[in-house]
């Protein structure tokens, strides 16, 4: 309970006086004034000559000296605590404190006295020898001025090096670093208040000097140092030493007796910072000594670290997979680990066979192939999962190198990552037995970041793939959409419904309407073998033919045979178009068409069961051209008011519901009796939702064009049909074309 | 996931291929791979039985087209034999009767192959 109240407040304090303007205006007022009243307090007692009583020191005088020193630690601590750790600044500046110190000490002690008596050995005569009162007004001052002197260095130390001992702090050093402060100052005010023996001072004293043992030995701070920084400490820590010995012989000697008189508890808290100064600098001293030979191994510890590092960071920048595979191989060599290395990543494109992708530092005109069998290690790396070590790697069938090579020990890792082996690493050592257990661990977590590196470059790589694919899919769907008419023709006699919808985001369903002359209209529907993309394109291909073939010769025999020998040539062997193609003739009233593998187009007369014209034709591409053209049924139908022509795509037909069944030609001829005597619009909207409910959803499996055309005979052209007749039948000819014909040609 | 599949049989020389399931976009490869490994073991005469394949699209038909040159030039003959009436019609819609040889039963079609005869009407 007391812990959790007391610990917020302490770090509410904390972050308060870590604002140096507060930390001024709270802590300034409390130090000054302390001080002052402490000048007083002595400068009273020596003009009083009598000593104040027990209870005015105990509970005036020490509780004010805690107050005022309390407030000077604070400050100070205020000034050094947010600094960086440097060894080599600390160690300088402790010699610098401790000699400056040393000479201000030396002017002070001369405050008062004859200029010839220099000699500090004289004994300090400036008390009174049974009660400690000040003899002089010289001696206030110099007890004063010491005394603050001596805190300042004591403080200054210990912030110093709380610095060093914290390097690395844990929980446990920072306790253990506060537990010494306090028994510390407490050991000291103790000394203060019982005034004691030698055998319970030395019990006193044996708390903090065990605690001060303990933090004497945090020195972790001198594995990160180079060889140089540690010769260039072990001078300063010798120096320092000195200074700090100089100082507390002073502080014990000469100075001890106006800083006891002042408060013996200051006193002795100065005299064992300083001791615990010494001591620190002492095992700096001998540590950064047997610390210098391993220096070197620490130092390569570093760089591997580092390379890791440059590694992991490599992980976030390189997406590149070939620039990553160069640095995969080029790091293990220059952080020190390896003599060379090369990597081995499966061929997934063809052979599925190891590959070397990248090597570095091989010897000279080598390649991995030469030096080692790079199948054999790798399918033992890939079956074991585990990495491979050659400690003789010459010894070893499967190593080719020679002596002069330098390739005395070789290591295999794999590169795993999500349980899944996407390459083999090789590295070399020059001698055997090169490899240790650390530089084995540094390798496997290398690898392991490596190939969590590769993965995410080639993961990338995918999804730059798909967008890309993606983008030329839109690309394609747009030239798809633009490739169907965006607004059908008129002609007189003659209403057109037209709608297609692709299954996919691309389909190969065409159809197309081109107005020839006044009278004529050439139409296609298409369907083209496969979807995708490359679908997309053939549709293009036949817009053109269509476009610019039909105008020329729009009889659908002529039309058909030539655009299949056109498409022929460019087709992929497995790729076909169905189509139909036909004219109408509105002045004539006359549809002429034929069918190139494609469904039946449907005629739909009022009074007349629906009709499939099952006419003879080979799909676009199958045939180079004369069986083609000898299949081929082309059919003339006679127009009548009410008749439509149904042109669709095998998505009519062949889409599928829940169980499987296909829609099929039954259902349609079923619906399109039904609806007999619809206009085209209405046929067309009933037959969608006839499909629609069969299938169940939305959604067609392929693509489904669905053309509808109605004739419905305009008086004008009945006039002009009549005209014409007459004419024809006062220049004798025969009036055949007038009456409405069966189609010419018929499939049963 | 793909409910087609091929099987494989031999008879007097002839590499028969079973065809089950459907056929489609999707599935089109495997029957491309089945017929590319009769190929690369030279199996020239091949049969595709059709007595299990319920469905077949446009690019299933390709895959035929795709080999049926090949196959000729090599001297063998791609006949397939006992489709089921709704994948006849795809077939036959498209003109591929023409084409192929395309006959009610397994039997006729092995009959044909040791006749060594092919479609009257050559392709190309």
């Amino acid at each position: 309970m007391i812990r959790n109240v007391t610990i917020p407040s302490l770090q509410q304090t904390e972050m308060l006086l870590q604002q140096r303007r507060t930390r001024l205006f709270l802590l300034l007022p409390f130090f000054g004034t302390g001080y002052i009243l402490s000048v007083v307090f002595h400068l009273l007692t020596w003009k009083s000559g009598t000593p104040p009583s027990t209870w005015v020191r105990l509970f005036y005088y020490d509780g004010l000296m805690l107050i005022t020193y309390g407030a000077l630690w604070l400050l100070l601590w205020g000034e050094t605590h947010q600094r960086g750790t440097s060894p080599t600044r600390t160690f300088w500046s402790l010699t610098v404190a401790s000699l400056l110190f040393l000479g201000l000490g030396y002017l002070v002690l001369r405050i008062g006295r004859p200029s010839g008596d220099l000699a500090l050995s004289a004994p300090v005569t400036g008390f009174a020898y049974e009660t400690g009162v000040p003899l002089t007004w010289a001696a206030v001052v110099q007890m004063n001025v010491l005394a603050l002197l001596e805190a300042l260095l004591a403080f200054w130390l210990l912030l110093q090096l709380r610095g060093l001992v914290l390097f690395k702090r844990t929980r446990q050093s920072e306790r253990s670093w506060r537990w010494m402060l306090i028994t510390m100052a407490g050991s000291a005010l103790l000394v203060d208040l019982l005034q004691p023996g030698e055998f319970v001072l030395a019990l006193l004293l044996s708390l903090p000097v065990g605690l001060m043992l303990r933090n004497a030995f945090r020195v972790a701070w001198i594995l990160y140092l180079t060889f140089r920084q540690k010769l260039l400490n072990l001078g300063l820590t010798v120096l320092a030493t000195g200074a700090l010995s100089g100082t507390l012989a002073f502080t014990s000697g000469p100075a001890h007796e106006y800083v006891w008189h002042y408060s013996p508890a200051l006193s002795s808290f100065v005299n064992l910072s300083l001791a615990f100064g010494i001591l620190y600098l002492v095992t700096s001293f001998l540590s950064l000594l047997f610390h210098l030979p391993t220096t070197g191994a620490f130092q390569r510890k570093v760089d591997e670290l580092a390379a890791l590092h440059a590694l992991m960071q490599m992980v976030s920048q390189v997406f590149d997979v070939e620039r990553l595979t160069e640095t995969i191989v080029r790091l293990p060599v220059e952080a020190g680990v390896a003599q060379a290395a090369w990597l081995a990543l499966p061929d997934f494109q063809t052979t599925f066979r190891p590959r070397i992708v990248a090597a570095y530092n091989l010897p000279e005109g080598q390649t991995p192939e030469a030096l080692v069998d790079v199948e054999a290690l790798y399918q033992e790396v890939a079956t074991r999962r585990q990495f491979l070590l050659l400690e003789q790697a010459l010894t070893d069938h499967r190593v080719r190198a020679r002596p002069e090579h330098g390739i005395g020990s070789l290591l295999v890792v794999p590169l795993i990552a999500r349980n899944e082996l996407l390459g083999v690493l090789f590295v070399t050592r020059e001698v055997a037995y090169g490899f240790e257990q650390d530089d084995i661990e540094a390798i496997s977590v290398f690898a392991t970041q490596a190939a969590l590196a590769l993965d995410n470059a080639r993961l990338l790589s995918e999804r730059l793939e798909k967008e890309r694919l993606a983008r030329e899919l839109a690309i394609a769907r747009d030239v798809q959409r633009r490739l169907l008419p965006q607004q059908l023709p008129r002609l007189p006699g003659l209403q057109i419904v037209a709608s297609s919808v692709p299954a996919q985001e691309v389909g190969g369903d065409y159809y197309d309407l081109l107005q020839l002359d006044d009278h004529r209209l050439a139409f296609i529907v298409a369907d083209v073998a496969g979807k995708g993309t490359s679908a997309a394109f053939y549709m293009a291909e036949l817009q053109g033919i269509f476009r610019a073939l039909s105008p020329l010769n729009p009889d659908p025999v002529v039309f058909l045979t030539q655009a299949n020998q056109a498409l022929f040539e460019t087709l992929e062997r497995k790729a076909f178009i169905s189509a139909v193609y036909g004219v109408f003739d509105v002045a004539k009233g006359m549809v002429t068409l034929a069918r190139a593998g494609h469904p039946p187009p449907i005629l739909l007369r009022p009074h007349a069961p629906p009709r499939l014209l099952r006419l003879q034709g080979l799909g676009l591409g199958l045939d180079r051209g004369e069986l083609f053209r000898r299949t081929l049924q082309p059919c003339t139908l006679s127009l009548q008011a009410g008749d439509r022509l149904l042109l669709y795509t095998d998505g009519l037909i062949e889409s599928r519901n829940d169980r499987g069944e296909a829609f099929g030609y039954d259902r349609l001829l079923q619906t399109l009796e039904a609806h007999a005597r619809d206009t085209a619009v209405s046929l067309h909207r009933h037959l969608l939702e006839a499909l629609a409910q069969f299938t169940g959803h939305p959604a067609y499996d392929d693509d489904l064009t669905l053309v509808i055309f109605q004739w419905q005979e305009v008086p004008m052209l009945q006039e002009a049909r009549d005209r014409q007749d007459m004419q024809a039948q006062t220049a004798g000819a025969s009036a055949s074309t007038a009456q409405p014909s069966q189609p010419s040609k018929q499939a049963p | 996931m793909s409910n087609f599949s091929v099987g494989f049989r031999q008879h007097d020389g002839v590499q028969i291929l079973d065809l089950h399931g459907e056929l489609d976009a999707h599935t089109a490869p495997e029957l491309e791979a089945a017929l590319q490994q009769c190929l690369q073991n030279g199996h020239y005469n091949i049969l595709i039985n059709g007595r299990d394949l319920d469905y077949i699209s446009s690019a299933g038909l390709g895959v035929f087209m795709a080999y049926i040159e090949e196959i000729r030039e090599k001297g063998g003959d791609l006949k397939i034999a006992e489709l089921k009436p709704g994948v006849y019609n795809v077939f036959d819609l498209l003109g591929f009767p023409l084409l192929f040889d395309i006959l009610p039963s397994e039997t006729e079609a092995l009959e044909r192959f040791a006749r060594g005869e092919r479609p009257a009407l050559p392709s190309s």
